[in-house]
C-alpha cells in the first residue's frame, strides 16, 4: 500500500526566553494508507510536536513532512486531530458539537455532511443522545462524540494524542474497542500516541519507536496478531514477545 | 398533566426526600421574613420606648411617613428617577466599554502586555479621588455622576473579562485551529461563550458598583437623586429623610439584583 504520510529529516526546536528546546532531531518515518500506526516513546520526547507539526499547527526547523506525496500546508483539511480530553464545548448540545468544524469550514449547510453526521450518530449509538449536554455523557460516550466530530470532518489522516488516558482502565478498553472499529470500518488511516505499551500493540499495524528527546525513531515494529479487535489482539500469544521488544527499547 | 404522572410513578424514598426538600425551603424563606419582621418590631418598639432616640436612629413608622410626604411634596419621584436613570446608564455604559476594552486586549497580546501596568494602577486608585477632577472636565450634576459610575465600573469589568478570556484551555483553541478556525471564529464560537458565567457575574458587580458611584457622585455635586436627598437630610439634622433615602436605595439596588440574578441560574453551573 502506498505512503500516506512521510516524515523526512525533520527537526523542530522550541524557542523559549531561556532557551532553545531542540524535540525533534532529523527524524524520519512513515506509515502507510488505511494502517493504523502507534508512536511510543518517553514522556516529553516529542510525540505530541510530531503530531502538531503533522496538523500544521507548528511548521517544521528543518526537513520535510508529506501526505499523499504533497508537502503540508498550513490549513490542511486532509488531517483530522484528537485530543487527550474530548473538549467538548459545554454550552453547545451533542449535535452542535459534532458539527462545530463543519461550521467553522462553512459547510454546515452541506446536507452530504449532515448526512454523514446523522449516520455516524446512529452507528455509534450516539443519536438519542443528539440533542443532550456533554455533561450528560459517560466519559467514553464524550470521547466517541470527540472521534465523530473530527470524522465529520472526513480526514485522509486521523491524529490521536492519547485518547484515552484520561478515562478509567474498564472504559479505556470499552473505548478503544470502539474507536478502533469506528476508525477500521470507516477505512481512515490513523496515527496514535500513547504511552500505553500494550494499548499500542493491540491497535496497531505498525509501531514507531521513539528515543528520549530529541527524538529520533529507534525502531519500527510491523505486527500481524491474529484477532479483530484490540481485545481480541491481547490474547495473541505473540503480544507478550512484542511487549518486551517495546518495553526493552523504551528503558 | 405529565407532571401529575411523574410524582404518581416516584417512589416513596423519592417522595420523601421530595417532601423534606420543600419543607426546608419553606422553613428558610419563613425565618428570612421573621428576621425582617423581628427587626423591624423591636426596632419601633425601642424608639415608642426611648431605648434609642428616634431623631439619630429613625424608625420603621418614621421612614414609611417621611416616604410618603416625600412623596406628597412631589419631588421624590424626580430623586428616584435621576439616581435610576444615572445608575442604569452608568452601568450599561462602563459594562459596555469593559467588555469592549477586554475584547481588544485579548485580541491583541502586544497592546495587553503594553497595558497591563496601566490597568493595575487605574484598578488599585480609589476613583472618588478623581472627583473634583471629574467635575472641572464635564460640569457637576448628572453628567459627573455618570462618569463616577463608569470610572469605578469599567477597569474591573475589563480586567475581570480580560482574565476569562484568557483563562481559555489553550488546547481547546489548539482544537479550534486544527478545525482551521480563524481568529475571528476562535473568539465568537470558544472565547465568548466560555466567558458567559464570568460575564453573568461581573454584571452582578456591576449592579453593587454602579449603585457606589451614583451615591458617590451624587454627595460629591447634584442637584437631585438619593445621594443628593441623603446628603441634604443630614446638613439639614432631619435624619429620617436619610434613612428613608437608604431604605429606597436598598430597595432599588435589590430590584436591580433581582433582574440580573436570573441570568445565573441559566448560564452557571
Ligand atoms: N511550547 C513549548 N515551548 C518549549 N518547549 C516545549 C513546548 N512544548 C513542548 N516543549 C518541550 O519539547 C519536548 C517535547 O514535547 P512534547 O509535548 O512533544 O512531548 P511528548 O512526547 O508529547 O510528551 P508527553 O509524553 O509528556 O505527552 C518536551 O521536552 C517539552 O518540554
Ligand atoms: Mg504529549
Amino acid at each position: 500500500m502506498k505512503k500516506l504520510l512521510e516524515f523526512k529529516d525533520v527537526s523542530y526546536f522550541y524557542q523559549t526566553k531561556e532557551s532553545e528546546v531542540k524535540a525533534l532531531d532529523n527524524i524520519s518515518f512513515f506509515i502507510k494508507e488505511k494502517d493504523f500506526s502507534s508512536l511510543v516513546g518517553p514522556s516529553g520526547c516529542g510525540k505530541t510536536t510530531i503530531l502538531s507539526l503533522t496538523a500544521g499547527l507548528l511548521v517544521p526547523s528543518n526537513g520535510e513532512i508529506k501526505l499523499d506525496n504533497q508537502p503540508i500546508a498550513q490549513n490542511d483539511s486532509r488531517i483530522g486531530y484528537m485530543f487527550q480530553r474530548d473538549h467538548l464545548f459545554e454550552w453547545r448540545t451533542i449535535w452542535q458539537n459534532i458539527i462545530l468544524g463543519l461550521e467553522v469550514q462553512k459547510k454546515h449547510k452541506d446536507t452530504q455532511k449532515l448526512e454523514l453526521a446523522e449516520n455516524l450518530l446512529k452507528k455509534y449509538d450516539l443519536y438519542n443522545f443528539k440533542n443532550k449536554k456533554p455533561r450528560q455523557l459517560s466519559g467514553g460516550m464524550r470521547q466517541r462524540v470527540a472521534l465523530i466530530r473530527t470524522l465529520v470532518l472526513e480526514p485522509a489522516l486521523l491524529l490521536l494524542d492519547e485518547p484515552f488516558s484520561a478515562l478509567d482502565f474498564q472504559t479505556r478498553l470499552k473505548v478503544c474497542d470502539d474507536v478502533y472499529e469506528i476508525i477500521k470500518s470507516e477505512q481512515k488511516t490513523a496515527l496514535l500516541v500513547t504511552h500505553d505499551i500494550s494499548e499500542a500493540i493491540s491497535m496497531s499495524d505498525k509501531i514507531v519507536i521513539l528515543t528520549k528527546r530529541p527524538a529520533i525513531v529507534k525502531e519500527t515494529l510491523e505486527l500481524n496478531l491474529s484477532g479483530n479487535t484490540p481485545l481480541q489482539k491481547r490474547e495473541d500469544k505473540d503480544f507478550g514477545k512484542y511487549f518486551e521488544k517495546i518495553w526493552r527499547n523504551l528503558c | 398533566m405529565l407532571k401529575k404522572e411523574k410524582t404518581i410513578n416516584y417512589s416513596k424514598a423519592r417522595q420523601n426526600y421530595l417532601k423534606r426538600l420543600k419543607k426546608d425551603k419553606i422553613l428558610v424563606l419563613f425565618w428570612q421574613i421573621a428576621i425582617f419582621v423581628i427587626f423591624l418590631g423591636i426596632w419601633q418598639l425601642f424608639a415608642d420606648t426611648g431605648v434609642v432616640d428616634p431623631f439619630f436612629f429613625s424608625s420603621p413608622s418614621r421612614i414609611v411617613s417621611t416616604i410618603l410626604d416625600l412623596a406628597h411634596q412631589n419631588n421624590l419621584w424626580i430623586h428616584i428617577w435621576t439616581s435610576l436613570y444615572e445608575t442604569l446608564i452608568g452601568f450599561i455604559l462602563a459594562t459596555l466599554i469593559g467588555f469592549l476594552l477586554a475584547i481588544i486586549l485579548w485580541w491583541s497580546e502586544k497592546l495587553r502586555k503594553i497595558f497591563e501596568p496601566y490597568l493595575i494602577i487605574l484598578n488599585s486608585l480609589p476613583k472618588i479621588a478623581l472627583g473634583p477632577m471629574i467635575i472641572f472636565w464635564v460640569g457637576s450634576g448628572t453628567s459627573a455622576t455618570i462618569v463616577m459610575c463608569i470610572l469605578i465600573c469599567v477597569i474591573i469589568t475589563t480586567i475581570s473579562m480580560l482574565n476569562a478570556f484568557i483563562s481559555c484551555d489553550h488546547d481547546k483553541i489548539l482544537l479550534m485551529k486544527s478545525m482551521h478556525a480563524n481568529k475571528m471564529q476562535i473568539f465568537f464560537k470558544l472565547i465568548l461563550p466560555n466567558a458567559i458565567p464570568e460575564f453573568v457575574s461581573v454584571l452582578k458587580i456591576n449592579v453593587g458598583m454602579s449603585w457606589v458611584g451614583t451615591i458617590m457622585g451624587e454627595y460629591l455635586s447634584s442637584k437631585a437623586g438619593l445621594g443628593y436627598l441623603i446628603n441634604y437630610g443630614s446638613q439639614i439634622l432631619k435624619l429620617d429623610i436619610v434613612m428613608a433615602s437608604i431604605t429606597l436605595l436598598c430597595i432599588l439596588a435589590a430590584g436591580m439584583y433581582f433582574l440580573v440574578s436570573p441570568l445565573e441560574k441559566r448560564y452557571k453551573k
